[in-house]
Order: C-alpha cells, then sequence, then structure tokens
C-alpha cells in the first residue's frame, strides 16, 4: 500500500507529466504522426470552410476490371470493410495520400490490393487508380448542396503488369 | 502542515469518497462493460485481417510500438486475447483483483497500439486507463473471491478516483486547445456544421438525426455549438478542482456525447467506462439491496451479496441480449453506430435527465434526502 505523501507525489508527477506529454505529442505529431500512448483527445481541429461554404477532401478508388468491363468506384469503406470506419480517413491519410509513397508498394502489398479490389468489385481487375479529390458545398435553403468536385491527384496501381 | 497541503490533501483525498461496496458494484459493472462492448478490435475476425496485412500498412504510432518491424502473427494477437479475458474475468470474479486489473489494463493497450499500427491512434485510453488506476482503490474489497479469502484487506481508496479526473480534465483540454487555434470560436465560421458535413458526405454518418441536422440552416445555433463545445471541454479542467462541479461536468459531458450520437453519429462509447466511475455506486448498491429486501423478504447479511449477484445477473441477461441484436444488424446496419451504443449512450442520456430531475424536484421541494453530488 502506498503512503499519503507518495500519493502526493504520483499526483504532482502527473500533473507536471500531462502537459509536458502534451507537448511532445504537439511537436512529435507534427513532424511524423500522433504518438501512442498519450492522455489526449482528438482535436477536430479543422473547421472545413470557404467562402461561406464547405471543402471536404476524400479519397476514392477506381478499379478497371478487365477488357470490356466499365470503371467502377469504390469508396475507402467498400475496399477495406474490415478497417473500422473511424480508422478509415487515417488508413488513407498515411498510405495513399501521397503518390510517390502509392508508387513505392512491394509486389505482396499491389497482391493484397488486388485481392481486396477483385472482392470489392466483383471481376477480376487489371488496375487502379486512387483518386484524391475535394468536394465543395454551399449552403442553401434546400439544404447543403454539392457545387463541385476537383480531382487533385491520380496514381495507378497496375497488377498486370508485375 | 500549511493551509495549502491541506486543500491539496483534501483535494486528493477526500473528493470522491468511496466504500467497499460502491467500489465492488464499480468493479463488476466495468469488467461486464469491457467483455461485452469494449474489448479492442471486437473478436477474432479483426485480428486475422490485421495479420494478414502486408507490412506496407503497418504504420505504428510513434511510441513502443515501433519496436516491430511489421504486424505480428495471428497467435500473437490470440495470445493477448486470451490474457486480456483471463484477467477481465479476474476482475469479474475479483480474484488477484489488483494484479488482475493491472494485466487488463496492459493487455488492452497492447492490442489497442496493434490495431492503431495501420496509421490511425483512436483515443480509447480510458478502456485501459480504468481498471490500471481503479486497481489501487482496492475494488475487490467487497463481492469477490479476495474479499473471502484469508488475510483480506478491506480498506478502500478514493485517491484513483481523483485521479481520473485529473486525466479526464486534461484530456478534455486538449480537445478544446486545439479548436481555440482552429477558429472554432470565429463567428464568421461553423465548424461544428463542418464536420456534420464531413461526417455526412465523406464518411456516410447519416443515421438518427444526421440528415436533419445538415439540413439545417441556422448560423446563430451552429456558432452556439462551437463556443458550447469550446468552453464545456475548456472548462472540464477546471471543474477537476472540485467533486462536485466535476460530476456536474460529466453529465454535461454525457448530454453532450448523447448530441453528438444524434447529429454525427460517434458514441464515443470508451468514455463512459470513466463516466461511470463518478456514479454514486453506495447509492446504487443501497437501492438496490433495498429493492431486493423488499420483493424477496430476506434481511440477513447474506441478501446484500444475493442482492448484488442478481442484478449482476439482469445486468448480464441485457447486455448478451443487447450484443445478440446488435450483432443481427437490425437496426443501424448502414451505419458503424452499433445498436448497443445507441442504446448504452441513450440509457445514459436518460440516466442523466433522471437525476437531473431529482436534484431539481428535491431543491424546489426542499427535499434533503437525496443528495446525487454525494460519492459513495
Amino acid at each position: 500500500m502506498m503512503s499519503k505523501k507518495t500519493i502526493k507525489y504520483l499526483f504532482v508527477g502527473v500533473m507536471i507529466w500531462l502537459p509536458v506529454q502534451y507537448g511532445i505529442v504537439g511537436i512529435v505529431g507534427f513532424y511524423h504522426s500522433e504518438p501512442w500512448p498519450a492522455f489526449v483527445f482528438p482535436g477536430f481541429k479543422n473547421v472545413y470552410i470557404y467562402e461561406g461554404g464547405f471543402e471536404i477532401a476524400k479519397t476514392e478508388f477506381v478499379v478497371y476490371p478487365g477488357e470490356s468491363g466499365e470503371p467502377i468506384s469504390l469508396q475507402p469503406q467498400e475496399l477495406f470493410p474490415e478497417i473500422p470506419l473511424s480508422q478509415v480517413p487515417g488508413f488513407m491519410r498515411t498510405h495513399f495520400s501521397d503518390a510517390s509513397n502509392i508508387k513505392t508498394f512491394s509486389p505482396q502489398a499491389i497482391n493484397w490490393l488486388e485481392i481486396q479490389a477483385k472482392r470489392a468489385a466483383g471481376d477480376v481487375p487489371v488496375r487502379m487508380d486512387v483518386v484524391g479529390l475535394i468536394e465543395y458545398y454551399s449552403i442553401s435553403d434546400s439544404g447543403a448542396v454539392r457545387d463541385s468536385l476537383t480531382e487533385t491527384t491520380r496514381t495507378s496501381v497496375n497488377f498486370v503488369s508485375r | 502542515m500549511t493551509v495549502t497541503e491541506t486543500r491539496f490533501d483534501r483535494w486528493i483525498f477526500e473528493s470522491f469518497p468511496v466504500t467497499a461496496e460502491g467500489l465492488g458494484m464499480l468493479r463488476i459493472f466495468s469488467a461486464l462493460f469491457i467483455i461485452f462492448f469494449l474489448i479492442p478490435g471486437q473478436g477474432s475476425s479483426h485480428f486475422v485481417y490485421l495479420s494478414t496485412l502486408p507490412v506496407d500498412f503497418f504504420a505504428p504510432p510513434p511510441g513502443p510500438l515501433m519496436i516491430f518491424d511489421g504486424f505480428p502473427s495471428y497467435a500473437v494477437f490470440q495470445l493477448l486475447h486470451t490474457v486480456l479475458l483471463f484477467s477481465i474475468a479476474g476482475l469479474l470474479l475479483g480474484y488477484y483483483t489488483k494484479l488482475s486489473s493491472i494485466v487488463a489494463g496492459l493487455a488492452i493497450l497492447s492490442l489497442q497500439g496493434l490495431i492503431y499500427s495501420i496509421g490511425k491512434v483512436n483515443h480509447e485510453i480510458f478502456i485501459a486507463m480504468v481498471p490500471i488506476v481503479m486497481a489501487f482503490s482496492n475494488w475487490g474489497a467487497a463481492f469477490s473471491i479476495d474479499s473471502i479469502r484469508k488475510g483480506a484487506r478491506h480498506e478502500v481508496h478514493g485517491w484513483p478516483v481523483t485521479m481520473l479526473a485529473l486525466l479526464i480534465g486534461f484530456m478534455m483540454f486538449t480537445a478544446a486547445f486545439p479548436k481555440i487555434l482552429g477558429g472554432w470560436l470565429d463567428l464568421s465560421t461553423q465548424a461544428t456544421q463542418g464536420h456534420l458535413f464531413n461526417q455526412f458526405f465523406v464518411r456516410e454518418r447519416d443515421a438518427l438525426l444526421a440528415t436533419w441536422f445538415v439540413n439545417l440552416d441556422n448560423g446563430l445555433f451552429w456558432e452556439l455549438l462551437d463556443w458550447s463545445t469550446v468552453l464545456f471541454e475548456a472548462g472540464f479542467l477546471f471543474a477537476v478542482m472540485s467533486g462536485k462541479w466535476f460530476k456536474r461536468f460529466v453529465c454535461l459531458a454525457v448530454l453532450f456525447h448523447f448530441s453528438t450520437m444524434m447529429m454525427l453519429n460517434i458514441a464515443f462509447l470508451p468514455n463512459f467506462l470513466a463516466y461511470a466511475v463518478f456514479l454514486n455506486w453506495t447509492r446504487i448498491y443501497e437501492a438496490n439491496l433495498t429493492l431486493y429486501r423488499r420483493f424477496s423478504g430476506k434481511r440477513g447479511e447474506k441478501s446484500k451479496k444475493h442482492s448484488v449477484w442478481l442484478l449482476t445477473g439482469i445486468v448480464i441477461i441485457f447486455f448478451t441480449g443487447l450484443s445478440y441484436l446488435s450483432s443481427k444488424n437490425l437496426i443501424l446496419s448502414g451505419s458503424d453506430l452499433t445498436l448497443y451504443e445507441a442504446v448504452l449512450v441513450s440509457g445514459a442520456f436518460a440516466t442523466v435527465v433522471f437525476l437531473a430531475g431529482l436534484t431539481i424536484h428535491s431543491v424546489l421541494f426542499h427535499r434533503t434526502q437525496f443528495t446525487p453530488n454525494r460519492h459513495s
């Protein structure tokens, strides 16, 4: 059993450690990614605003089946249904937001993506594009209306050229 | 001892008075809550998936998980899962309670760390911290195997509850601070509305009242939500200094999460494990015992334990039914919000409304028998 004095020291230590670790989380998070474990809650800092409307960045996958098939657009949660929805945006940001990262996927990773694409699209894919999009919404009397959609990036993953 | 030291001592040791019976009830409830709803990964299929991910998708957050260079094999996940289940069973039964609590917390942390190594950290640390911190309260002093063993210690401690309050208060503040920097208090932006759009259109979180809120075009309403969110989250840190105020903020947190669930379809259930610590568990124990004695007609010493076992059985049946119905996807099937999240968060909301009603009633009619802020 801890003495009262030890418990008080423990509290003082924790009260010093909490802001220190928060500073570390901020610095490491800025240069790398959020450390873990840490005593922080999500800040939801972004406000997604532009000139009276809202802009939202998202990623889509376009799967190209064999010669005759039409391209099939898939949301990330359709391609990776086993990943909890709360983790999907982070998973996209970490692995699919940078074209140079996608281009250096190992044959094992490409093979795994091919299996996921085949399962989700229901056809044998020859190629898959990772498409970065920004959607713009405005508010009108009838609710939120999508103004426009801008494609920012497109990176192809070829399955047949391996 | 100086005045400051005395005040500091009182804050640590007297903010949240506890009893062995109240802590025993809390321990049983916490173990069941974790077993049924908060086990990381929620089953072996997710562990199978992670263990087969290519190494390219292993992106551990900065920290201890960086010692690995890829996801471990399924056997490692299974081992951790088994350790967790055995330690939670120990926690439920109160068998080597302190050790079981700490091992359960560490197993939860290990599984969470591996799950987050796909490149996204979720903020669910309280699933692990509640058992780890409460291990030091001696919450196995009643209704446990430990309590009937020779040489059992029955002294209980309230300071771990204060420690949890400190952690919650600080973490809430860390949610407020980036919002202030990010422009949530700017009158020309409506950040909550923007997040609603993000959840609705990108993550397709369109259940419950989400569609209604998406079509709600009232700048004043959304700006009020921005401000109240920031003030509530920042205020939590200051509320830590008073047990009474902290409990009021916990009640506000339940209302906040309920509204977040209805609007954004985010339940944040792990936090409710931590909030439940601040319920008046002695009062719950006493009320349950009174009910049991009234209906069973039994008055002996054994009725104390029997009343707890009966309530535990009812909770197990309720949680089992809720889990089963959730797994059937009959309701909320197109959402990542589960039925049990919706039911449990709504239940917590109803509890807070009920307690608020009792408090208002006691104030209006000058009744002093009910003191909702008196902690068990």
